[in-house]
């Protein structure tokens, strides 16, 4: 039940968002990491590990975290961040994780099993120093308010340091615009931090191959508009000008029907989408929204079922945790790149 | 309520707040009981051996602040609701009645949502943002005139409100940011939660000089309550004081908002209780509503954080949870006789 209010985001913000305002966004705070530290840190990582580049300290949401030494009893808030310590194999570094969207990847999942869960959203600040953590990494800026972990400054001054994605600073910190390049800057954050930088690059080079094979061209989207539907559906929050959605379009070459739209998501009035007429929807799959709700509201729609797309059967489904920035967007656009040239395949 | 009962029932309640404040530095969701509670502040009172410092964190640092900064906006809540309810005269007179939760709410979000930067911190803009309604309020009722008639208080007061939620809902719209919306529920709700000993500073003083204030107003309370022609007659200046509580008041609940979000509740109905347990004579009422107020408070807010323990819930939430009830029977009982 807890889990069908959540969104993009943890249930909380999901609840204000109905509670406050109704038809607000559910998306994950948008923009991304293209600052230059942060591009700077993915090219030199390539090469090893100099000691002056290891000592300096990372910036993150214009907090200055040093990179050493290694954590060692380190406590994940939010999926994305979970996701990313198991996607370097850190479970080891781990004394437990909180906050889960939906499921941890499969792939993740025994060593996810093995950690303890500390709360099924935010532990409060008494319950998470209990635990003696000596490093917090969050996804979202959120899980260092004061019902939460409490201020990172807080944190800082008992010798806890502390992460947070770079797409989930809070709005005056975050990069314009989600990039891959931020997405794989936070891996190599995460990497120099616990000491393990080649582990970081091993799996940038996998997820970089994975990319490679997925977008060999032609792209598959050349050509083709799309409407990104993510949820809700008087006013549907699609995917808009600067979030992880507009990257996975832009990267199998589509044209976001809403690319106007500032943010990452917004509600939109359906009177746009209907006259834009686009050639391929993309139906977000969450376990609180489902692409076969998005599907039937659709059909049962005199204005929405006429469109091509849902006449033609032209949908793309997308599992919800591959379409947020993280460790799984890469996946994402794999599915999202093959849903394409299913489409155009002729029929048989 | 006679002379002779006001000292003992007073001290009751002093104790009970006491006892109240000592039981609940010791409870909270981690282990740390409470022995190793007392070892901690023994500690920093200079009297005992130190702790280690993630016990002494827990305890110093968001236990202890919190229980006081608890029954500091309880008190103030109490009292500030006790006083508006006799000066306007209007049992549902409550704290934010002066526009005073929108416009520290709205205050609060232009902070949340990052227009004021970094310079302007949260408590500052909350505060700024409840001085500027109550200012629009004062500016409202009183017209040309001096005067302030309670009904257009009462009625700029609503105005005033709907001005700042709506503007507060279109900020939140605007910036379709769930993860600092997400913050800025919490807020609305009232939540102690993050107390620190610097928030403390600024709502104790404040309640200090604002008790002051009212307690030297008792007497002119209890005329104002009957009406002003009668509080006039016996030689009150009505206009003068009831300014003089409205100021007091507004920068009350203020600065008490403006470090724990609006906490409902407690300053609408925690008056009506000790007013029908203590009678209404002002020069025991305000005393007794700020030492139950507070003990009220602590013992909410100790429920709020440990209850959904490992999760918090806004104090603001359990406030009414709890209180209703305990209100319910309060009434019942005192009712039955008549």
């Amino acid at each position: 039940m807890q889990n069908e209010s959540l969104a993009r985001t943890p249930a909380p913000r999901r609840l204000v968002v109905m509670a406050l305002t109704a038809a607000l966004v559910v998306g994950a705070c948008g923009g991304s990491a293209g600052t230059t530290t942060t591009a700077d840190r993915a090219a030199t990582a390539a090469a090893p590990a100099a000691v002056t580049a290891t000592a300096a300290p990372i910036d993150d949401c214009g907090t200055r975290v040093p990179p050493s030494p290694p954590p060692a009893r380190a406590v994940t808030l939010n999926q994305g961040a979970t996701e990313v310590m198991l996607a370097l194999g850190l479970q080891d570094r781990m004394i437990g994780t909180a906050y889960l969207d939906d499921r941890v990847a499969p792939a993740y999942a025994a060593a996810y099993a093995a950690l303890p869960v500390l709360a099924k959203e935010y532990p409060s600040r008494e319950v998470l120093l209990a635990h003696r953590p000596d490093f917090v990494y969050a996804s979202y800026a959120s899980a260092f308010e004061a019902d939460a972990a409490g201020p990172r400054g807080a944190l800082a001054s008992l010798g806890i340091r502390s992460y947070v994605s770079p797409f989930g600073c809070a709005a005056s910190a975050r990069p314009p615009r989600v990039t891959l390049a931020g997405v794989f800057g936070e891996i190599t954050d995460i990497g120099r931090v616990f000491g393990v930088p080649g582990r970081a690059q091993t799996l940038i080079d996998g997820q970089r191959a994975e990319l490679a094979r997925s977008l060999a061209p032609p792209l598959p989207g050349s050509g083709l508009h799309v409407l990104w539907w993510d949820s809700e559906t008087k006013a549907p929050f699609v995917g808009t000008c600067c979030g992880a959605p507009a990257m996975m379009l832009a990267a199998v070459g589509a044209r976001n029907v809403f690319a106007d739209v500032a943010g990452s998501w917004a509600n939109v009035s359906w009177e746009r989408a209907v006259a834009a007429d686009p050639d391929v929807i993309v139906l977000v799959d969450a376990t609180w929204d489902t692409a076969a709700s998005k599907l039937r509201y659709a059909q049962a729609s005199a204005a929405l079922r006429g469109l091509r797309a849902f006449r033609e059967h032209r949908v793309i489904e997308l599992p919800f945790s591959d379409t947020t920035p993280g460790v799984r967007v890469v996946t994402g656009i794999g599915l999202l790149a093959d849903g394409l040239r299913k489409l155009a395949a002729p029929a048989p | 309520m006679t002379t002779a009962r006001r000292g003992p029932l007073l001290f009751g309640l002093a104790l009970l707040l006491l006892i109240t404040v000592t039981l609940a530095v010791t409870i909270g969701p981690s282990d740390v009981g409470a022995r190793a509670a007392y070892d901690v502040v023994a500690g920093h009172l200079g009297i005992g051996s130190g702790s280690s410092p993630t016990t002494d964190a827990i305890v110093w640092e968001i236990r202890l602040p919190r229980v006081l900064l608890a029954g500091a906006v309880g008190a103030g809540l109490a009292l500030v609701g006790t006083v508006l309810q006799a000066t306007m005269r209007n049992p549902l007179a409550d704290p934010y009645l002066l526009g005073i939760s929108a416009g520290a709410s709205f205050g609060a979000v232009i902070v949340f949502v990052g227009i004021g930067g970094a310079a302007l911190g949260l408590t500052t803009g909350a505060f700024g943002g409840a001085m500027v309604a109550f200012a629009g309020v004062v500016a409202l009722a009183a017209g040309r005139g001096a005067r302030l008639d309670p009904a257009r208080i009462v009625l700029a007061g609503v105005a005033v409100a709907s001005l700042f939620d709506a503007a507060t809902s279109l900020l939140i719209i605007a910036a379709a940011d769930p993860d600092a919306t997400r913050g800025i529920l919490y807020w609305l709700l009232g939540s102690l939660a993050g107390a620190t000993w610097s928030d403390l500073a600024i709502a104790v003083p404040l309640l200090a000089v604002g008790l002051g204030v009212m307690l030297a107003q008792a007497r002119a309370l209890n005329a104002m309550a009957i009406g002003d022609d009668a509080a006039a007659a016996v030689g009150v200046d009505v206009a003068r004081t009831r300014w003089l509580l409205l100021v007091t008041s507004a920068l009350l609940t203020g600065a008490l908002v403006a470090v724990s979000g609006a906490i409902g509740f407690v300053g609408l109905l925690l008056p009506h209780a000790t007013r029908l347990l203590v009678g209404r004579d002002h020069r025991l009422l305000l005393p007794a509503t700020a030492l139950a107020g507070a003990t009220f408070l602590i013992w909410v807010d100790t429920f709020a954080r440990t209850a959904f323990d490992p999760q918090e819930i806004p104090v603001g939430v359990a406030t009414a949870l709890i209180g209703a009830p305990a209100f319910a029977y309060v009434l019942v009982r005192r009712m039955e006789p008549r």
